[in-house]
């Protein structure tokens, strides 16, 4: 829990706590309950039911970090231990979401699933990718690339080829799986997704500071400079912690947007 | 309330009118008009979605017709659901309307039942099944439900919210004083989970 710094020591210490409390509350609103738990996202290929070899996982980090700096487009492949009582669609756009997988306003974020116990694979597709990924291909692209090599038990040659498949349609070459298919998706409209949440939540937050640093100088005169920093350095915290637990150093997702798109398979 | 003890009497008015300024717009002031805005965004979505899956269904009836023709009460229960889905013209009020709402919901609920009836009889065509139109008709199909049940709960969601601030404190207090002409919004009664078509797995 987050509480206000002890170093507030002045009779306006009742206006500190009280607008701590309130940036609390305003913070609390922005965060999400999520009934499900998602692996964190190490990299770009998480692979929590450890089925692939590090050999592979390096390849296809290569592969997908060349595809986001070709195209800015995310690909992001996710092999899960258990989907926790759900089914792969309800868990893929979740944990898209959650991640924000994809560029945001662009939304062009797509996930490849592969859940090996309960033997479901999903390609999981976001707003911004409906138009070229569409569900005519992604299904293509399991039944023809991944599901035999999985019924083969290869499930990193499934898991590479789908890989591949997913990120040559990405490239603009999707003439191969075109031939497939015969008819054409309707273009859909992208939706609009402003989240300016964290800013109100760090605007007044920072406000409270300076009412609070104004009020202990008026009484004290000149005394109120070492709280500031606790109080700006909370802020800070506060706001990596609403947007979502990004990793360090490394990949992160761009705070894309998913809506249910994309095509699953089983085996 | 904290004892606000400035020497100078000029300091305590402008910060207690900023503290109150805090106060005001923290207790949400402004949460019921986003909140009806996103719930507004989120049912474009769903009626987005409905639309895309209407506009799926005369290329399946056509692509089943070539197959199995005889099945002619299967399809023309389709076409007919689908005619009768497109037809109804919704209110500009229809998500705080609850007739309306509920006549929006049984149509599009009798459509999945149609289209669901008619997935299942294609089952029987081995022809059909393996036809590539129809696969990428069905995969298509497929993908629009799982929009349409991800857009629904995201609509549910923003209407919860949204039906809650009226409800709850704050937000009732500001609901009579300044939006008092706004309704509670209707949601769905059904989780489109439960009402789904049933997978045809080959």
């Amino acid at each position: 829990m987050i509480r206000p710094a002890p170093v507030l020591r002045t009779s306006a210490n009742g206006a500190g706590l009280f607008a701590g409390l309130v940036g609390l509350a305003m913070l609390a609103s922005v965060v999400l309950a999520q009934a499900l738990t998602f692996p964190a996202l190490t990299g770009r290929v998480v692979d929590e039911a450890n089925v692939l070899d590090q050999a592979t996982r390096t390849a296809l980090t290569d592969k997908l970090a060349a595809l986001e700096t070709k195209t800015s487009d995310q690909l992001v492949v996710v092999t899960l231990k258990s989907l926790q009582g759900t089914s792969i669609e309800d868990f893929g756009y979740q944990l898209g979401r959650a991640w924000g997988i994809g560029q945001k306003g662009k939304n062009n974020g797509a996930l490849l699933i592969v859940a090996p116990t309960e033997r479901k694979v999903r390609i999981e597709v976001g707003y911004g990718l409906e138009g070229t990924l569409t569900d005519a291909l992604t299904t293509v692209i399991i039944e023809s690339a991944i599901i035999p090599r999985f019924r083969a038990n290869d499930i990193p040659g499934g898991i590479t080829r789908g890989a591949d498949s997913i990120m040559q349609v990405l490239s603009g070459d999707a003439e191969l799986f075109k031939q497939q298919t015969a008819v054409k998706e309707a273009a859909r409209k992208q939706p609009q997704d402003n989240v300016y949440a964290p800013l109100f939540v760090l605007f007044w937050l920072a406000l409270a500071a300076f009412i609070i640093f104004t009020i202990a100088r008026s009484h004290r005169g000149g005394g109120g400079g070492p709280w500031f920093v606790p109080v700006s350095g909370r802020s800070d915290s506060w706001s990596s912690g609403s947007s979502g637990g990004f990793s360090s150093g490394g990949f992160s997702g761009g705070g894309g947007d998913f809506g249910g798109g994309g095509s699953s398979g089983s085996w | 309330m904290s004892r606000i003890t400035a020497s100078a009497g000029f300091v305590r008015f402008p910060i207690l009118a900023a503290l109150l300024g805090l106060l005001v717009s923290g207790c949400g002031i402004n949460n019921i008009p986003s909140y009806e805005e996103t719930a507004k965004a989120r049912w474009s979505e769903v009626q987005n979605q409905y639309q895309r899956r209407s506009d799926l269904i005369p290329n399946l009836v056509e692509t089943v017709k070539g197959f199995a023709k005889q099945e002619r009460e299967v399809l023309e229960a389709v076409t007919a659901a689908r005619a009768r889905a497109t037809s109804i013209q919704l209110p500009a009020d229809v998500v705080t309307d609850p007739e309306a709402f509920k006549k929006f919901q049984d149509a599009q609920a009798q459509l999945s039942g149609a289209l669901g009836r008619l997935l299942a009889v294609s089952e029987k065509y081995p022809d059909l099944k393996s036809n590539q139109n129809f696969l990428a008709l069905q995969s298509q199909l497929e993908g629009t439900e799982n929009r349409i049940a991800v857009a629904r709960r995201d609509y549910i969601e923003a209407v919860r919210a949204y039906n809650t601030e009226l409800k709850t404190f704050p937000g009732v207090i500001w609901f009579k004083l300044l939006y008092a002409t706004n309704k509670p919004m209707e949601t769905f009664a059904v989780s489109e989970d439960v009402q789904r078509n049933p997978q045809v797995k080959f």
